[in-house]
């Protein structure tokens, strides 16, 4: 984290405390600035993404109770409804812009990623972390890192992008992979996948030995010696579910820049019998209602995928 | 001044509160080094932000049980905005009579739970 990243943060962190009221920020304002940017540049090495957390839950805690404070003192002052609603308007806008940009929900439609990703699992994906392209301001501001092998993503589908998928990352680029008899072998190496399942004991040889002569056309140019080689800025990811995963076998590369995100928790995993609960149909709403308590995984809620 | 309250009518603290104290007992200190030592005394299970930190304190001012200091121990490598603040005699007495509370608290705790007793 250099120090133009820290000065960025310092200013969001400037800004956000536009939500406190009036007097404790002249009061206290440039003692905390200093405070935050101190434990700024203490952080390296530990997660951002901790701190972040730490810092978003101190600000909301204490701008309601300094909030609360402030309106107890000045009720008697001045019939102040406008100003009120000026300072939440700042606070709401600041959630809206955190919820939007920093972190997103989805639900998972398919078991492409079971054991560990199963349907129904409603979860958090951090949208900050992977941003570091290089075209986008987020990347001058916000912590970022780049993608690791074994990392479960989620991103654009290339075929077509309105969907998004989550599945691991198995090769980066300048890898070479190759499937023989459902091993994988990167580099030489065959994986120890404790992640990966395997629901069938045949061979299918499109699926378990790849790539073959039946590989789709995007790997026409990046097959050598029986190996697909990821090129530049590629991915080459798979699901966990192997013998039933619509993934890069089937459809090629993900571009490094169709990364949505990581996904970060699941905050609620719910035991639906058709995969239409990506849309909140009629059907699904009655389900949910009637089944709410028993059809809940409770066990998954609150934890990382 | 604020009339100095006593003790008992202040308890219980709460966690921030008290660190905060604790912090404060051996030295003045300014924000962040209050922040540092609060993560220190409980091994990282307290971390609090600068949002807490300063609405506790300024609540702690008003209740007398810390004052700003003018003084700044650590002259060099210090920025002039800093503040420092200190305990007061009241402050004093008020974490002392919380740290009585809790250790209360634990021997209750242990005669019921039958945890072994203070090795």
């Amino acid at each position: 984290m250099d120090s133009i990243s820290i000065r960025g943060l310092c200013g969001v962190y400037a800004a956000m405390l536009y939500a406190y009221p009036r007097d404790f920020r002249r009061q206290y304002g440039a003692s905390m600035r200093q405070v935050f940017r101190d434990r700024c540049r203490e952080q390296r090495g530990k997660s951002w993404f901790a701190f972040g957390l730490l810092t978003a839950a101190d600000w909301i805690t204490s701008v309601i109770r300094e909030r609360r404070a402030a309106s107890a003192a000045t009720v008697v002052q001045t019939g102040s409804g406008r100003k009120l609603i000026q300072e939440w308007a700042v606070t709401l806008l600041l959630f809206l812009f955190v919820t939007t940009t920093m972190v997103q929900a989805y639900v998972v439609p398919t078991g492409s990623m079971e054991n560990n990703i199963l349907i129904g699992d409603h979860m958090l994906v951090d949208k900050v972390g992977f941003s570091n392209t290089g075209n986008n301001w987020a990347s001058y501001v916000l912590p970022s890192r780049q993608v690791e092998r074994g990392e479960i993503i989620a991103f654009r589908y290339p075929v077509d992008v309105s969907q998004t998928f989550v599945k691991r990352v198995i090769g980066l680029p300048g890898d070479r992979i190759h499937l023989q008899n459902k091993q994988v072998i990167r580099n030489g190496q065959p994986l120890d996948e404790s992640y990966a399942q395997h629901v069938t004991s045949y061979i299918d040889d499109d699926r378990d030995n790849f790539p073959t002569a039946a590989a789709p056309a995007a790997f026409a140019h990046h097959v050598q010696d029986g190996d697909v080689v990821v090129p530049p800025e590629m991915l080459f990811v798979m699901g966990d579910n192997r013998d039933n995963s619509l993934d890069s076998r089937y459809w090629g590369f993900v571009p490094r820049d169709y990364i949505v995100g990581k996904p970060l928790m699941i905050y609620w995993s719910y035991d639906a019998t058709t995969p239409e609960l990506a849309t909140w149909n009629l059907a699904h709403i009655e389900d949910v209602a009637l089944h709410f308590f028993t059809k809940t995984r409770w066990r998954r809620t609150l934890t990382a995928p | 001044m604020p009339k100095p309250a006593p003790a008992a009518t202040l308890l219980p603290l709460t966690p921030p509160v008290f660190h905060i104290l604790l912090a404060l007992a051996d030295e003045e200190r300014h924000g962040y080094s209050i922040m540092q030592d609060v993560a220190r005394q409980t091994n990282d299970a307290l971390q609090i932000g600068p949002g807490t930190l300063y609405g506790c304190l300024k609540r702690m001012l008003a209740a007398g049980l810390v004052e700003e200091s003018d003084e700044r121990p650590d002259t060099e490598l210090d920025d002039e905005r800093r503040r420092y603040y200190r305990m007061t005699d009241l402050g004093r007495s008020v974490v002392r009579a919380e740290a009585r509370r809790l250790a209360d608290a634990v021997t209750a705790a242990r005669a019921r739970l039958g945890l072994a007793g203070g090795k």
